[in-house]
């Protein structure tokens, strides 16, 4: 009954209630679409960053990442494959080579990245083929073709059709010549990969540098990059069979992980500060309710209720106005939120900034179990724990006190 | 015979210094079992106090209370509240019940404080109704009660964990003559068929009439002690 008691206590002044769970509820909702609509953000920033060249995970010799040589190589890629098209979240893996090379026209030369592609796999991994602004991408049947970023092109002077000398050391230290036909331009938007990066067949590449078979990365994609991430505890596990490093999104684009871990402690500041101001008027409301009953709570005390007894009262009036009115709001929130997940958020102007990024002009929200709970739990345990402070003026009543009062 | 209460060298004094009001001065009071007794006197003759001390509401500056056998100086907040759970009846003047309880509610909310089950409570309470002549009303809440109708309920949540005394404060002040009537005659009913105890404080006439002890209280003292 001290259950029931306490439900219909919050039902007391049932317009001040309800303006109190409508205000958690609003807040509730507001976060819950906020943060999804946040992490929809920077999945769609990750994922539209690592689609360009790098895919949602990498596998690499130990010790590839900080000292890229190409001597470090994964020696079985085809074994690897096969067991990473055995992971649900893997919808296609890409072998690819890298060496360091000196590219060079006429007297123009320039320093590369040239990356050996197998273009049957790579065109399911990497959006680059798509960024080719002048010729046309690689495909499965080139042989002696390359395609070059618009800077590095510029810088080498190079045309559609022109051949490019490429110069570098095999993997058993020997020369590494090749005359390329430039097939066509690419302009990711990256300025990194559009001055120093050259894709050739992987078949080619593995010819010239003498790599019989072997290759420096296997790269992973899947429908979404969270499907890689929850699959992040076999990838490893595999890396660990085939003695390779196994590269997440995070140390892929450790630049794009700082970005989010910056804008999401600015976010977090913001957040805060909302639950704050939510949770204090709540409880001020909350604890005008108690002082108003004080009269009633002497005679509960009277009639042999203990303090504690009261106090719990009081929680439990805390813990149910908070439930219910975080519960409407998640309701809501969630309700919102997969409108636009469905839809779409379209910032009008802006398309053609994005655009630059390799970002779409739609955003969607992205939501999940933490985006549904966080916000709304925040303000539940807040009241909870806050609940302290009215239940300890109910256990320092005195009953003669208090129903003079 | 064993008071029920008993009350030696009781002083209650409020505040300090020059503005302390002594509200009791030296009591001795005993409480016998069956007692229908009426606390009387003017405002300010310290009724309420005396009531507060003898329901374990309030402390003595001074003195002891026993409250059947057991001396209250020595108990603490939780130990009080059990004692008046399971020894003490109180009827208040007005706002006495719970709002948002029903009148039978509010009366199985003591059974259930005393963890009493909930079959056992509804039939209690039900009971309890009927013998203050409120059946039918079981699920009225207080708002839709009338101001009589509210007293004789809190009378049957007073009674209804079989106390050793019960205490009434005022419990006609704001009622009208035949109210009043009603609520005293039924409160003489219960003491004499069931051997009830029960002190009420008072100024009222009509109440005074019907009790067969009056206690008399002036300036914080007992005046007068009679029995009929």
């Amino acid at each position: 009954m001290i259950t029931a008691l306490a439900w219909r206590n919050i039902w007391r002044q049932p317009i001040r209630t309800a303006l109190s769970m409508l205000g958690m509820a609003l807040t509730s909702a507001l976060l819950v679409f906020m943060l999804s609509f946040q992490f929809g953000s920077y999945d769609i920033m990750k994922s539209s960053v690592l689609r360009i060249s790098q895919g949602f995970g990498q596998f690499q010799a130990k010790g590839y990442k900080a000292d890229p040589e190409t001597a470090k190589t994964i020696k079985n890629a085809p074994a690897l494959r096969a067991d990473l098209a055995k992971i649900p979240g893997v919808t296609a893996s890409s072998s690819r080579s890298v060496a360091f090379v000196l590219l060079a026209n006429g007297e123009r030369s320039f320093a590369a990245a040239v990356v050996g592609v197998d273009m049957k796999d790579d065109a399911k991994i990497s959006k680059l083929s798509s960024m080719v602004k002048q010729g046309r991408p690689l495909n499965a049947t080139d042989t002696n073709a390359i395609v070059l970023g618009e800077g590095l092109a510029r810088n080498l002077r190079l045309k559609l059709g022109d051949t490019v000398t490429m110069l570098g050391s095999g993997l058993d230290g020997s020369v590494a010549a090749d005359a390329l036909k430039l097939v066509g331009i690419f302009k990711s938007g990256v300025p990194e990969l559009d001055r120093q990066v050259a894709h050739v067949p992987l078949a080619r590449f593995d010819e010239a540098f003498g790599m019989n078979g072997q290759v420096n990365i296997v790269a992973i994609t899947g429908n979404r990059l969270n499907d890689i991430v929850n699959d992040g505890r076999k990838l490893n596990a595999l890396a660990d069979k085939y003695g390779l490093a196994y590269l997440d999104w995070g140390a892929l684009a450790p630049g794009i992980k700082q970005a989010i871990t910056l804008d999401m402690s600015t976010a977090f500041i913001m957040y805060l500060t909302l639950v704050v101001v939510v949770v204090f008027i709540i409880l001020n409301t909350l604890y005008m309710s108690v002082l108003e009953r004080t009269h009633e709570f002497g005679i509960l005390l009277a009639i042999g209720m203990k303090p504690a007894q009261i106090g719990k009262m009081v929680w439990a009036e805390m813990i149910f106005l908070s439930l219910v009115g975080n519960g409407i709001g998640i309701l809501l929130g969630i309700a919102i939120t997969l409108y636009f997940q469905k839809y779409g958020i379209v910032f009008k102007g802006m398309d053609a900034i994005y655009a630059q990024w390799g970002l779409p002009a739609r955003f969607y929200p992205m939501l999940s179990t933490f985006s549904t709970f966080i916000g709304p739990s925040a303000i539940v345990i807040s009241i909870v724990v806050l609940g302290v402070i009215p239940y300890r003026r109910v256990l320092g009543l005195e009953p003669v006190e208090a129903m003079s009062s | 015979m064993q008071p029920i209460v008993s009350c030696r060298g009781l002083t209650k004094t409020y505040g300090k210094g020059a503005l302390s009001v002594q509200a009791l001065r030296e009591v001795d009071l005993e409480i016998l079992p069956g007692d229908f007794a009426t606390l009387a006197g003017p405002s300010g003759s310290g009724k309420t106090t005396l009531l507060n001390m003898i329901g374990a509401l309030d402390k003595p500056t001074t003195g002891e209370v026993a409250i059947d056998g057991q001396a209250l100086q020595s108990l603490n907040a939780t130990a009080l509240s059990d004692l008046r759970l399971h020894k003490i009846g109180f009827v208040f003047q007005s706002l006495n019940l719970i709002p948002v309880l029903s009148a039978q509610e509010n009366i199985e909310f003591v059974l259930e404080l005393q963890g009493r089950p909930s079959k056992e409570r509804a039939e209690r309470a039900r009971e309890a109704l009927k013998n203050v002549g409120l059946e039918g009303m079981e699920h009225r809440r207080p708002a839709a009660l009338s101001g009589g109708q509210q007293q004789r309920v809190a009378v049957a949540r007073a009674l209804i964990s079989n106390p050793a005394i019960v205490l009434a404060d005022e419990p006609t002040a704001n009622l009208d003559s035949k109210t009043a009537l009603e609520l005293i005659s039924l409160m003489y009913r219960l003491n004499q068929e069931n051997g009830t105890t029960f002190v009420i404080g008072t100024h009222d006439p009509r109440v005074m009439e019907h009790t067969k002890r009056h206690i008399e209280l002036l300036d914080g003292k007992i005046a007068n002690d009679t029995r009929r």
